[in-house]
């Protein structure tokens, strides 16, 4: 069986974001760079799956980025993915979701992948669309917000996250593409081992421009911090202080303390 | 009359053949005893302890007939200590006979033993008998009796006890019928050089002299078959300590404390790290479990386990033993636990403490490399984040990497970045850094440096974590690469020296860095500023203050600095009130170890424990030397209720202070 | 200017989210039709058209079908937006409507901007203007980003169908824990986040909301954490809350959790980092430790 996981190295969220000089986007200065927190429950329930169907299978990441993102590919390979495609895009960012599906379209439709994993989203753009897209342009069944994952002969057993608590399983017949949602699994912590190991997996570097030449469907014209919401109060200095203060505010502003 | 005495008394010369065949079959049969641990320590893997030969005897010898480490602890250690030097007067007087009788008589026809120096001897060897049993009684009544927790009663206390006891009660009650029936009849004067002896012989007295020969000769034989005895049963009991412990003094590390070895990453065809079976360890550590006396020192003072963790260093080194001895394949962390692994502090209170010198806290180590670099497993999902965080922003918070040198805005710092013709190199750490509260230590440091004049480098946002906390937690291949950035970083620029606040930073820069290369000269504040008021380049005038203050381990222990933070204090004007357990007796703050950034969730909480220890002082204020210290603290002041009692400080936030303008 | 709007239908009942995205339609201008894979016993209280297919024969989940109705509406409506709400069933559905059509997709629109669409980024942290290129577009609604807009009156039904079985068999719903409580009901929750630390810190969060006469929240993580559980979880994948006063203890503010709370009359946010997205939508945002400050507050309180 063939397998595929798709990864997106992103910003750690707990960065200060800046626009680049375009306005569009993030300047990429101090940013410290991470695999996408959904895309590591994608490896590990790959990896996992991997695992479970022993010799004869095989499980490929792939990331589209500029160099950095090889730092993400190589932990993924640590993790225990066999082996590895980076697809070289110094423009990566300025795709569209669109555009990125089609790259990875490009490179997956003719290898007959049995199971692609994905995130869910990414945690910079957030926008949810490139894993069922790339399912639809290949043509395979797809779920997407799994929260439950199980394969048996053909057949993928999921069990994706509803809105209140409520989860919807679903069976879907292979080949199909699953998104990956937080509460599916614990990413396993690379050992060293397989960090040494995974120094000598191949990475196949492909230039974005061979899978794609795919115009964007959607233009960002603004990357801006949000406006602040008026009224709100920003309160600091000594607890003891502070305390009084939310006291009074609460009993003015609200009916609960009187 | 001549003082002297007929050797073989009544015994005659005819004992000599049979007395040394059966000396020496003991003697073989003590050897075949060791001989036959030889292939359990080999289990281990190959250690070098056998360099710099001749500074081992001495450090050997030193140690053991000394009894310093021994005695270092009063409880049961002073006991021991006389007992062991009453012991080797009545063993060097034993062979003084042996070579009198044996050699000087038949060979030289010299007699040593009689005129003054006999009553000298006869004196020494009979008051070191009855100081023997004493201290013996002593021994016998704290284990049996008063029983201090912790103290286990196998079956080897009661045979070593009772064997010793019985040694020596037979050598007095040979002794004093040999009186009985000569010198109390042919030199009462001489028989006052043994009071013990006489004593004994009033029992005998009263007896025929046939009756007396008899007695004598079935007590000398007694008497002879229980010293042989106590040969055979050396390596078979905690007997054995005579030679494992002594053989440790030799066998023990000549590097600096708290020296790790470094993993070789470079190594390919390494596929097994840390220590999961015995084959993983090496032989030192398993021959550590046969010195072990069950002391239970280590335990005492183990922070973890005073506050009900599962974690007893003694035990620890006997589950190696006894893995060694019976399941060699079997897995050392399930003998041991990871929950007693993951609760070590790394303080190495045990290992100072070990009148052995075993060594606890690289054993637990190389299980917890074991357990991170092959399984990895973590002690809990806050440590698998902060090792994520440490992975991604260099700090084990999580903050933007980036904002990591924000602390100095408005301060004389320079960024090496933009000027690195610096005086020093301060490398912050993680918590002066980021945290608010350690940030004070910052900022003061760098307030004590403009007064003296120093001018003080930062690398801002190229500094990373230093990565002793997880190291220490066992994650080798997270600390070299941090190690190394910040090496690479810091050669970068022509660094003098580099001064740190916090004694973790410094101990891993200083100690740990130098393995991987960086040799550049390396120290802690306290020493730093200590120097600078000792030149006069900063001075204080002091205010006066009273209070406790806290060695933490990394700085006291590990790195032997323990006067001067006290000097500064004296100097800032402070009276101290020392915690029972200070110096190289402190108690940790329960940061050491990577706990710092796992929760505490087993027993009590350490750092409370050490807050009563400081407000039992009855001072105001707690002086710390090391932001984890200060976290802690800041901590147990308010879970532990001090709030109002006890304010715990910085030396820097007390020295800057006290400038004088 | 012309909006399909999708609604949803869950477990034999239609979701007032739907009222969302005519909310959403109000504020967007032009005309606006909705399109609804449910029951005509749950119609929507609104006097425009509605396109109804059978959840009973189409599966409540079924994204191969449901494409296909989406698809046949759009021929006879030509809509120049079709119109979800960012939900498990909107991000699930709506890609795969905009790569048949290979339309412009723009998720989790937050507001209606200047020449385009208003959505979060980063975390909630940024945000960005995007606008599609193509002429129609496929568009999803943040979930409580827009106002219920509930008209009133009865659709003009237009009923529609589709035939065949999909690739994917929706086997069941598993419900969530049964709850203790209900947060929906509550006056105020004080909610735990990240922040407080540790589980041993819950009690803490809890004696304040019982000080106050309220209920126990918490965000994702905390519950994720099994420091609490389920039922207390506030956000989009907990409850949907409106409380009189909100008190966010050591929560950063994730956009779920965000989207479960910001109707609440009050929020009073306590967290370390200044900068949290809480902070954007906060009444009072108090910036000290958690653990400092909520036993002060308590202290204060309880007298």
């Amino acid at each position: 069986m063939k397998l595929l996981v798709c990864i997106k190295q992103v910003p750690d969220m707990e960065s200060r974001f800046k626009p680049d000089a375009s306005g569009i986007w993030y300047n990429e200065a101090d940013l410290a760079f991470r695999m996408n927190e959904y895309d590591e429950y994608a490896v590990e329930q790959a990896v996992q799956l991997r695992e479970k169907l022993g010799e004869g299978s095989e499980l490929t990441v792939l990331s589209i980025g500029p160099d950095r993102v090889v730092e993400a590919i190589k932990k993924a390979l640590a993790m225990g993915c066999d082996n590895a495609v980076h697809v070289q895009d110094t423009a990566a960012s300025a795709k569209d979701p669109w555009q990125i599906a089609s790259i990875i379209a490009g490179y997956a439709k003719d290898k007959s992948f049995d199971v692609i994993f994905t995130g869910m989203q990414s945690q910079d753009r957030g926008s949810a669309q490139v894993g069922v897209t790339v399912a639809e342009l290949l043509g395979v069944a797809c779920t997407t917000t799994i929260v439950g994952f199980a394969y048996d002969n053909g057949v993928i057993t999921a069990k994706r996250e509803l809105e209140g608590g409520i989860k919807g399983a679903v069976t879907l017949n292979t080949p199909a593409l699953v998104t990956c949602q937080l509460g599916l699994n614990v990413p396993r912590y690379p050992t060293l081992p397989n960090i040494m190991k995974a120094k000598k997996k191949e990475i196949t570097a492909i230039p974005a421009a061979d899978l794609t030449t795919s115009e964007s469907l959607a233009a960002t014209t603004s990357f801006h911090p949000p406006a602040k919401k008026g009224g709100g109060i920003v309160l600091e200095g000594d607890v003891g202080e502070l305390v009084d203060k939310v006291i009074a505010i609460l009993k003015d502003k609200t009916a609960v303390l009187r | 009359m001549e003082a002297t005495r007929q050797i073989y008394w009544n015994v005659g010369h005819s004992v000599v053949i049979p007395m040394y065949l059966m000396a020496f079959a003991a003697f073989g049969w003590m050897a075949w005893g060791f001989w036959q641990r030889l292939p359990i320590w080999r289990l281990g893997k190959a250690l070098d302890r056998f360099d710099r030969y001749d500074e081992r005897i001495k450090r050997m010898i030193a140690e053991v007939f000394s009894q310093v480490k021994i005695y270092r602890v009063t409880d049961g250690g002073v006991f021991h200590a006389i007992f062991f030097w009453s012991f080797l007067i009545l063993f060097a007087g034993t062979m003084l006979v042996m070579v009198q009788a044996d050699f000087f008589t038949p060979l030289l026809q010299v007699n040593v033993l009689s005129g003054e120096f006999y009553k000298i001897f006869s004196l020494a060897l009979d008051v070191a008998g009855i100081l023997a049993l004493i201290m013996l009684a002593g021994l016998f009544i704290r284990r049996f009796v008063v029983q201090p927790k912790g103290l286990e009663i196998v079956k080897d206390d009661y045979i070593v006890l009772q064997l010793l006891f019985a040694i020596l009660i037979t050598g007095f009650l040979t002794e004093g019928v040999r009186i009985a029936a000569t010198e109390l009849q042919q030199n009462p004067a001489l028989a006052k050089f043994s009071p013990g002896g006489l004593l004994v012989a009033q029992i005998f007295a009263s007896m025929t002299p046939g009756t007396q020969q008899v007695v004598h000769q079935i007590l000398w034989w007694l008497h002879f078959v229980l010293v042989l005895g106590f040969f055979c049963a050396v390596p078979y009991t905690k007997l054995r300590h005579i030679f494992t412990t002594a053989a440790n003094a030799f066998l023990a590390p000549f590097e600096p404390k708290g020296s790790i070895a470094n993993i070789n990453l470079e190594d390919e065809s390494a596929e097994q790290f840390g220590a999961s079976t015995i084959a993983d360890m090496t032989w030192k550590d398993i021959f550590d479990a046969d010195a072990c006396t069950s002391c239970k020192r280590c335990q005492d003072r183990c922070p973890a386990h005073t506050t009900d963790k599962p974690l007893s260093p003694m035990r620890v080194v006997k589950q190696i033993g006894e893995l060694a001895e019976s399941n060699p394949g079997g897995s050392l962390i399930e003998a041991v636990s990871q929950e007693a692994l993951w609760s070590c502090t790394t303080c190495r209170a045990c290992q100072d403490v070990c009148p052995a010198n075993i060594e606890h806290v690289n054993k637990i180590l190389e299980m917890r490399r074991n357990l991170t670099l092959m399984e990895g497993v973590f002690p809990g999902d806050e440590v698998r984040t902060a090792v994520s965080n440490i992975e991604i922003n260099g700090n084990p918070f999580g903050l933007a990497y980036a904002a990591r040198g924000e602390w100095v805005a408005g301060l004389p710092v320079s960024l090496m970045e933009q000027d690195s013709d610096v005086d020093i190199l301060y490398f912050v750490g993680c918590y002066a850094s980021f945290d608010k509260r350690n940030q004070a230590i910052a900022k003061n440091f760098i307030k004590i440096c403009a007064a003296a004049g120093i001018k003080v480098g930062i690398l801002g946002k190229e500094e990373k974590c230093c990565g002793e906390p997880v190291r220490k937690l066992g994650n080798e291949y997270l600390y070299q690469m941090t190690a190394t950035e910040n090496i690479q970083m810091i050669k970068a620029y022509a660094v003098k020296k580099i001064v740190t606040t916090c004694p973790h930073c410094f101990n891993t820069l200083a100690r740990d860095y130098k393995d991987l290369g960086l040799d550049i000269p390396v120290e802690h504040y306290s020493t730093y500023i200590h120097a600078l008021l000792q030149s006069g380049r900063l001075s204080l005038t002091p205010d006066p203050f009273s209070f406790t203050y806290h060695d933490s381990c990394y700085l006291g222990r590990y790195m032997d600095i323990i006067e001067q933070p006290r000097a500064i204090l004296a100097n800032a004007g402070g009276v101290i009130t020392e915690m029972a357990k200070n110096g190289y007796d402190s108690f940790c703050c329960s940061a050491g170890g990577g706990r710092i950034i796992a929760e505490e969730k087993l027993g009590s909480k350490i750092s409370e424990v050490r807050i009563t220890m400081a407000t039992e002082t009855g001072a105001p204020l707690l002086v710390s030397n090391c932001p984890f210290c200060l976290s802690m603290f800041e901590d147990g002041i308010k879970t532990g209720g001090a709030e109002g009692q006890l304010q715990v400080r910085d030396l820097a936030e007390i020295v800057a202070e006290r400038i004088t303008r | 200017m012309k909006t399909l709007l999708i609604g949803e239908y869950r477990e034999g009942k239609m979701l007032d989210s739907t009222y969302e995205l005519l909310g959403f339609a109000q504020q967007f201008g032009g005309e606006s039709t909705l399109l609804l894979v449910g029951s005509e016993t749950q119609l929507p209280a609104y006097a425009g058209t509605l396109y109804l297919a059978d959840a009973a024969s189409c599966g409540e989940y079924n994204p191969d079908l449901h494409k296909k109705l989406i698809l046949e509406t759009v021929q006879k409506e030509d809509p120049d937006y079709i119109v979800f709400v960012h939900s498990s069933y909107g991000w699930d559905l709506a890609p795969r409507v905009a790569a048949t059509l290979k339309a412009a997709q723009v998720s989790e629109i937050i507001a209606i901007a200047d020449g385009g669409f208003e959505v979060a980024c980063c975390n909630a942290k940024m945000r960005r203007t995007v606008k599609p290129l193509t002429a129609k577009a496929v568009l999803t609604i943040q979930a409580g980003a827009f106002p219920v807009l509930q008209p009133g009156g009865a659709p003009a039904v237009v009923k529609i169908s589709a035939e065949g079985n999909g690739r994917l068999a929706f086997v069941g719903y598993e419900p969530t824990e049964k709850k203790d409580i209900d947060l929906a009901k509550a006056e105020v929750i004080v909610s735990a986040g990240r922040g407080v630390g540790k589980k041993d810190n819950i009690p803490v969060i809890q004696a304040l909301a019982t000080a106050l006469g309220g209920e126990l929240g918490a965000s994702r993580p905390v519950v994720d954490a099994e420091w609490v559980s389920h039922d207390h979880q506030v956000g989009t994948t907990g409850q949907t809350v409106s409380p009189k006063l909100y008190v966010a203890c050591g929560i950063s503010g994730a956009i779920q959790h965000l989207a479960g709370m910001k109707k609440s009359d009050f929020i009073l946010a306590i967290n370390k980092d200044k900068d949290a997205p809480i902070g954007e939508i906060a009444d009072v945002l108090v910036v000290a430790d958690v653990m400092q400050f909520v036993p002060a507050l308590m202290a204060k309180v309880a007298r």
